[in-house]
């Protein structure tokens, strides 16, 4: 298991409560794996290798795009305009692989560029944010509506497809195991060795106190813009997901997928007010939602109550969440 | 808290399950709905889950599962998956992206599962569209208000969401249509997406900005709103405009005798597209293989129009249904049956 950096408060003793206070994740680990669970008694065959296939394929976007907010949410900001970034790398990538055609060097020339694409949106971000000191949730609300604007311009309507060495590997297996395994081994690794660096522990820092971290000299807004520069290169990589999974551009296809991104953080168990939190909780934090959205459906809720239900169960795991935290922790 | 969790989740399902329990069905077919922000859509659920029930009496048990909800395009590939992994016979989808189910429907097919979608046209060639064609719907408003106009004249188009593929075959629909009158013209386009409020705000601007406007092309329920600005600005007697397929908006055209004319997209598409698939399931053929459309893979169904001329039965459809119901037609089961040899 990844141990991440977390401005923690001062240690006291007891096995339990170390152990929550080191691993903040736990509760978020444990509700995902009651959920899987249930998941697999109302229909076992989603709990199957197929179907964990699937549903890390389906959700490894959202997995990624919550460790993009992640990293901006460690330093008490935040970003809605996550999910249009998603939107303008998948259209940049797709219409660059387009236009070099269906080959290995295209595919890493557009995720370059995608990959580009979306540090150069984080760093926007993050230039609006903390260098001209506005609002983060006005602000990256408004560049979220100029970088749908951007999308739209690159790809007017939804319909190139994406080239099928591209979707094919990203559906495909390496060496007998199914290619989102590796991908979410290397997540995990990035994830691990991202946590060691003093980028994560310095933007805990910021969030955490901002005025304390300036006084004892940390450069802040510098600080803060990095955060939004990492946001967008994951965003970025949670682009390629998508277009693994969906083989084409679409330039609306992430608008939704923003405050999802930000529930599975609170999900994972990090503060919004920032401070304190980890990455891999907003990994489980994303796979809970994708989970609850399956169970409401395979215990058979009529459609009518499935938003209502998807809703409140979602409720019912962040107060789980917080009951096996603070009881731990008491 | 965790027990509590999984007896509240315990409750629903024991009422879904004894619910659902009654009969093994011959065929099972997953609906999936990925925006639940209008009536339509729910009338859409509605009317397939009656279609499916009619059925019976033909013999069939066919049974309907459906996931419907606000979600994002992976929410709904989670959907099809879900789908994929109960086994379903079919699945018939209103999907919220043209070409991102290209996969997932792959995936689908070689699970030997029938994929329809409706109301919105997919690019993947291992699914079928039954429902139909925006490009049509689009021209039909035109056309209409091309001769309550006589041929000329000023015209504004109000338009919803840009980029979605439904706006832009409806956009290219009014435009090829305009472009064979010389005397009208097109003096505004503007998107008020989809929405009533912002359908009104739209049309205000408009008339504020072109006072010489003499028709309007508007879609859905921004017409309602459209229409509501119009009638404020005492201009409802000078204008025409094209108008939508609510009750609320029926009982106004009526009581107000506007000038008026709405093209259907009916929520019974789902339904038509529940009793093609059946016929497909039972390994029928149809008679012209489904190979219109961009996609070359769509089977277009008629639109209906209402104008002054139906206006009376359309309102007769509607009466006593509250003030959200749209206007609807469906493929019965035997029309279903004639497409097929």
């Amino acid at each position: 298991m990844m141990v991440d950096a977390v401005a923690t408060p001062p240690r006291r003793p007891g096995g339990i409560k170390r152990f929550i206070e080191a691993y903040p994740f736990l509760p978020a680990l444990i509700i995902m794996l009651v959920l899987l669970a249930l998941n697999g008694i109302w229909q076992p065959r989603s709990v199957s290798l197929v179907g964990i296939t699937g549903l890390i394929k389906t959700y490894m976007a959202l997995m990624l795009l919550a460790v993009a907010q992640t990293y901006v949410v460690y330093a008490g900001d935040i970003d809605l305009s996550a999910g249009a970034i998603v939107s303008l790398v998948n259209v940049v990538i797709v219409a660059v692989m387009a236009s070099l055609g269906d080959s290995g060097v295209s595919v890493l020339a557009a995720m370059a560029i995608g990959l580009g694409a979306g540090l150069a949106c984080g760093i926007v971000n993050g230039i609006v944010v903390a260098a001209f000191r506005l609002q983060a949730i006005v602000a990256t609300f408004a560049t979220s509506i100029f970088f749908t604007g951007l999308a739209l311009w690159v790809m007017p309507v939804a319909g190139t497809p994406a080239p099928a060495t591209f979707w094919r590997t990203y559906g495909g297996r390496i060496l007998d195991v199914p290619f989102v395994f590796w991908a979410a081994a290397l997540l995990a690794v990035i994830l691990y060795l991202l946590a060691r660096t003093r980028h994560a522990l310095q933007l805990l820092a910021v969030g955490d106190d901002a005025q304390g971290a300036y006084q004892s000299g940390l450069p802040v807004t510098a600080i803060r813009i990095r955060g939004y520069a990492m946001c967008g290169v994951f965003a970025a990589l949670a682009a390629f997901c998508i277009t693994g999974d969906t083989a084409s551009g679409d330039p609306l296809v992430g608008g939704k997928m923003t405050l999802y991104s930000i529930a599975a953080v609170v999900l994972g168990g990090t503060a919004l007010a920032g401070g304190y939190g980890t990455v891999v909780g907003s990994v489980f934090g994303a796979l809970i939602i994708g989970l609850i959205n399956s169970l409401v459906y395979f215990v058979g809720t009529p459609s009518e109550w499935q938003n209502l239900v998807q809703g409140l169960a979602i409720l019912v795991a962040l107060v789980a969440g917080i009951l096996i935290g603070r009881r731990a922790r008491a | 808290m965790k027990k509590l969790t999984q007896l509240g989740l315990a409750g629903v399902a024991a009422a879904a399950i004894s619910a659902s329990a009654a009969a093994a069905a011959d065929y099972k077919i997953g609906l999936s709905n990925g925006w639940v922000g209008s009536e339509w859509r729910t009338q859409m659920i509605e009317e397939a889950q009656a279609a499916a029930a009619a059925w019976t009496e033909k013999g069939h048990n066919v049974e309907v599962v459906v996931q419907s909800a606000n979600v994002d395009v992976p929410g709904q590939i989670a959907h099809v998956r879900n789908f994929i992994n109960e086994g379903v016979d079919a699945i018939i989808i209103n999907p919220n992206s043209p070409t991102a189910f290209d996969p997932v429907f792959a995936q689908a097919k070689e699970a030997g599962i029938l994929v329809i979608s409706t109301d919105a046209e997919v690019s993947s060639p291992d699914a079928l569209y039954v429902g139909i064609d925006q490009t049509a719907w689009g021209a039909a408003g035109a056309e209409w208000l091309a001769k309550a106009l006589d041929g000329k004249g000023n015209v504004v188009a109000i338009n919803g969401v840009a980029g979605h593929p439904a706006n832009e075959m409806r956009v290219a629909g009014y435009r090829s249509v305009f472009e064979k009158y010389p005397d009208i013209k097109i003096v505004n386009e503007v998107n008020a997406n989809w929405d009533q409020a912002q359908g009104q705000q739209a049309m205000q601007n408009l008339l504020a900005t072109n006072p010489d406007i003499n028709g309007v092309w508007v879609q859905d329920g921004m017409a309602a709103g459209a229409w509501k600005s119009i009638m404020d600005a005492g201009k409802a007697g000078d204008i025409a405009a094209t108008g939508e397929i609510r009750k609320d908006f029926i009982d106004l055209w009526t009581a107000e005798k506007l000038n008026s004319g709405a093209s259907v997209n009916p929520p019974g598409v789902m339904a038509s597209a529940l009793n093609v698939a059946v016929f497909m399931l039972e390994g029928r053929e149809l008679k012209e293989p489904a190979t219109a459309g961009q996609y070359k893979n769509a089977m277009y169904l008629p639109i209906p129009f209402i104008d002054s001329d139906n206006l009376a039965e359309a309102a007769k459809q509607v009466d006593g249904k509250p003030g959200y119901y749209s206007y609807t037609s469906a493929l019965s089961i035997d029309e279903a049956e004639a497409l097929f040899k």
